[in-house]
């Protein structure tokens, strides 16, 4: 069989795993030994397995990823989210709408030292959904907001998902990081607006809380010093070439269990708690990394990635067409696939593409994690709506999905914006 | 749920694996500062930090597998009956098991050919094979807990663990 | 009629390198010395494994044959490692020949898992830094530096210094970042990497040369037919050595004119005195050589004398 038939075969077979739901690095593992074995020989195949994954376990710039969830999960621990989401609501919970606005700032603030989304968005259900409900916000948008709020996570910096796409495309993680400064805010304007604009056209649907005096206020943001001191922190040190990503990722965390001791904030349970579920959610990225590094051996003796750039440059589509063909593609990817397998299953593949046709690559890291994000929030799969249906029980998903429908439209919205104006994403970077 | 011996194993897999996510973090943390206040660098940290990480994700992977928490696509099994989705997590189980087999007996090879070919850390000339060789005890812990999983599945689907939350990843 | 075999020959450097057109020409002079029997494909960049494991690719069959670097595995290819001893090799492309024609017949036990093909060298890297102007020995102490390999690495810490370990396009990075002061690195790469960006001084001595050998799986070759097997082992000769060297040593050659004529740098010799001085401090280096040769049971003396005299046949001694 030639090797474009045993890829073809390759990838039906993956599907069928995954939907069979073997764990998805565990299948492309599986999948990319068979094709190698397949063609290269069984011997060399097994051989395989002795050398790639200890090497990718063992890459030293792979680092950046635990110690950024390390991060993350010691400042939830350390209640910086509760801080961040009261001086929010002191200064916003008086509009119209003013807790869902206050819930969007302070996940805003919170993605800025947490790299994940799905942290992001499990923590404001337990942070700001109750109060939401207490106000009598409905359901759906209290969720809806959460779940879009959420991904910030991964939009601003730092971001696992931003920071993976740079190991694989060996692009700058620091560049990458600052790239995603503009459109997160950008990210926060619109989702206002859309609230604004929820609140406009349903006059009684949502409430407005009470105002809070000036010295609430200021109380509340003497609280956020600690946010806003790693923040400066990290995305500074690496903007200003202090730090290497990895290093800015040690950084961070050591950061933040030294603020969270100080302030008395962080109880010895509390912190192996956090290191155990990052080493969880670690276990569970590496695997996948793993597996599709393997099945990355298998695509790259078969040449699937030169085949799939020659054709899709070759359809005649145009730069622009190609590349709204690719974010289709995600989006029904995005149906089935958590965000993180998806960059890491494709990105090998597609990347070629988007050199291949002349895009700026720290452009295209932001374009992908917002592609990526949507997937987080659209249906049927929609991680970020798994975790706040596990925290909040008494919600039905679809709820969720029905209250999150405003965000999808915006976050479409903010997508076409980017492509139009790739200097959104490349200006900042530029003056590193 | 009374924790049995297996919980109590896994307990400790996981919590050396977060003192070694903790040393890694140390270690990188205290590299920084020591090279802008001191111009100085711990020799081998860059080795001793990679391979500390090797070691936890494979023993992170041991409990990764017992607890079911790999990153599936969930759209057939939320679906399908309970008979089937059982058939599924039966299959999926045995796929699982089959491919960490394979992977452990080659990483074994892995960890005797290093220790014959004396491959050595870079600065203090420290042998690899050490490292590789703990990692593999993860691996090994996997194997076992993921065959109690299997059986219990099997035997006991009430005692099975079960996970169907999304674990969250990115 | 010979069974067609397709090669992977598989390197690690980027496809832009001077050593993707050597392969290629390799791979296509076997293609056609063989009738179209033996084709090739060249995998660049680590897409079929990571640098760190080129020989044991080759060992285990995932590519045919593999550039290496036996100076990334300190400890497990100790005669080669002679190549990588500072302030011997002058030249690359004599210092290739010599290298290649004094290790052939090692190669036999020390790489004995794969078929050794050639051996060569890159043009004589130089100490390049950032933040001074190294003159002597004593300048190490207290320089972070992001050596070349194990060898250099070991001199770097016996002189006070400390290693910093970055792959070739990280090595800007951490310079601009003060990671590191300096860097060892042959003269053409250190514009390629952008690195004339972030250093200043650069010492224009022979310091070192890294040692490389494509090797190749030996059941793939045992599984050629006898007229295959002649066309592999008429590309697997000291004049081929040569042919991959040279191109690259060119290239990295014609380096230190172009940071010369580039403004802010300075491009300095060394005394007859300070060199004297940096010869000596290298001597414990030669031990540790020796030491780990003498665990191989062969006669580290024997063996640094050929590889002396096959320098100086080919005029590469410095
Ligand atoms: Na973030
Ligand atoms: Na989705």
């Amino acid at each position: 069989m030639s090797p474009d038939g045993v890829a073809v075969i390759g990838f039906v077979a993956l599907f069928a795993l995954m939907l069979l739901r073997v764990p998805v690095g565990i299948a492309m593992g599986f999948v990319g030994l068979v094709g190698f074995g397949y063609l290269a020989g069984p011997g060399p195949a097994m051989n395989l397995l002795a050398q790639s994954p200890i090497r990718t376990a063992t890459s030293g710039e792979f680092a950046v990823i635990p110690m950024f969830l390390l991060m993350g999960a010691l400042a939830s621990t350390s209640g910086m989210s509760r801080e961040l989401f009261r001086a929010a609501n002191s200064f916003l919970g008086h509009f119209k709408g003013g807790l869902g606005i206050a819930t969007i700032a302070a996940c805003g603030g919170f993605a800025a030292i947490c790299g994940s989304s799905v942290a992001t968005a499990a923590t404001f259900s337990s942070v700001a959904y109750p109060e939401m409900r207490r106000y009598g916000y409905p359901q759906s948008f209290a969720t809806g907001v959460v779940a879009a709020g959420g991904t910030l996570g991964i939009m601003i910096p730092p971001s696992t998902v931003l920071a993976v796409y740079g190991l694989i495309t060996e692009q700058d993680i620091g560049k990458l990081f600052v790239a995603g400064i503009i459109p997160g805010l950008v990210a926060v304007t619109m989702y206002i607006i859309t609230i604004n604009i929820i609140g406009a056209a349903r006059p009684a649907f949502l409430p407005a809380g009470p105002r809070s005096s000036w010295s609430e206020r200021a109380a509340a943001l003497r609280d956020i010093w600690a946010v806003t001191l790693l923040f400066l922190f990290i995305i500074g040190g690496l903007y200003g070439g202090l730090f290497t990503a990895t290093e800015a990722a040690g950084a961070g965390a050591g950061g933040a269990f030294i603020i969270a001791l100080l302030r008395g904030r962080l109880t010895r349970a509390g912190f192996w708690q956090s290191c155990v579920e990052t080493v969880r959610t670690t276990a569970a990225v590496f695997t996948i990394l793993i597996g599709a590094l393997l099945f990355g051996y298998f695509l790259t003796i078969t040449q699937t990635p030169q085949k799939v750039t020659s054709f899709l440059t070759g359809l005649g589509l145009g730069r622009y067409g190609v590349l709204i063909l690719i974010m289709v593609m995600y989006l029904v990817l995005g149906c089935i696939m958590d965000a993180m397998a998806m960059i890491i299953l494709t990105i090998p593949i597609i990347f070629p593409v988007i050199k291949a046709l002349g895009f700026d690559p720290i452009w295209f890291g932001v374009i992908i994690v917002m592609t990526v994000e949507l997937g987080l929030i659209h249906p049927p799969v929609g991680m970020n709506v798994f975790v706040i249906k596990s925290v909040v029980k008494d919600v039905k998903i679809s709820t969720i999905f029905y209250g999150v429908l405003p965000f999808v439209i915006t976050d479409i919205l903010r997508l076409a914006i980017l492509i139009a104006l790739p200097v959104l994403a490349t200006f900042l970077p530029s003056h590193m | 749920m009374t924790r049995g011996p297996v919980d109590r194993f896994i307990d400790a897999i996981e919590m050396t694996a977060a003192v070694f996510l903790a040393v890694v973090t140390a270690i990188t943390f205290v590299s920084v500062i020591l090279r802008y206040i001191f111009a100085w660098q711990i020799p081998d940290s860059y080795d001793f930090g990679s391979l500390l990480l090797g070691i936890l994700i494979f023993w992170g992977i041991a409990g990764a597998s017992y607890r079911g928490e790999h990153i599936t696509v969930d759209l057939l099994w939320s679906v399908a009956p309970p008979a089937l989705k059982r058939a599924m997590d039966v299959f999926a189980d045995l796929l699982t098991l089959a491919c960490l087999g394979a992977f452990t007996w080659m990483m074994a090879v892995k960890v005797l050919s290093t220790l014959n070919d004396n491959v050595q850390t870079f600065d203090l000339r420290l042998p690899v094979w050490i490292f590789y060789f703990v990692a593999w005890i993860g691996l090994a812990a996997a194997i076992l807990l993921l065959a109690v999983r299997t059986v219990r599945l099997l035997l006991r689907p009430d005692r099975a663990v079960r996970h169907a939350n999304p674990q969250p990843l990115e | 009629q010979d069974k067609p075999i397709e090669l992977r020959l598989s390197h690690w450097v980027p496809p832009s390198h001077p050593l993707q057109k050597a392969m290629e020409d390799w791979g296509a002079s076997i293609e056609k010395a063989s009738g179209g029997s033996i084709k090739y494909k060249v995998f660049p960049a680590q897409q079929l494994g990571k640098a760190f494991d080129h020989y044991d690719m080759a060992r285990d069959g995932i590519a045919d044959v593999t550039y290496i670097n036996p100076g990334y595995q300190p400890g497990r290819f100790p005669v080669i490692g002679a190549g990588e001893l500072p302030f011997l090799i002058a030249d690359a492309k004599g210092g290739s020949q010599a290298l290649d024609a004094w290790y052939r017949k090692y190669a036999a036990a020390e790489m004995k898992d794969v078929k050794f093909c050639l051996g060569f060298v890159h043009d004589p890297g130089a100490i390049h830094s950032r933040t001074k102007k190294v003159m002597v020995p004593g300048d190490i102490k207290g320089m972070k530096i992001r050596p070349a390999h194990a060898t250099i690495a070991a001199f770097v810490t016996q002189l006070g210094g400390t290693n910093v370990q970055a792959g070739a396009p990280e090595v800007r990075d951490v310079l601009e970042k003060g990671v590191a002061d300096a860097v060892t690195f042959p003269w053409g790469s250190v514009p390629l990497f952008g690195i004339d960006k972030v250093v200043k001084y650069h010492m224009d001595v022979p310091l070192y040369v890294t040692t490389f050998a494509w090797v190749m799986n030996k059941s793939r070759y045992d599984s050629m037919s006898v007229a295959q097997k002649k066309v592999i082992d008429e590309h697997c000769t000291n004049e081929w050595a040569l042919k991959v060297a040279a191109p690259w040593a060119d290239f990295e050659a014609a380096g230190r004119g172009k940071i010369k004529a580039e403004a802010g740098h300075e491009v300095y010799g060394v005394s007859a005195e300070q060199l004297a001085e940096w010869r000596k401090a290298a001597e414990p280096l030669h031990k540790n050589w020796a030491d780990g040769v003498r665990k191989v049971r062969l006669d580290p003396d024997a063996v640094f004398k050929e590889l002396q005299e096959s320098l100086t046949k080919y005029k590469a001694a410095y």
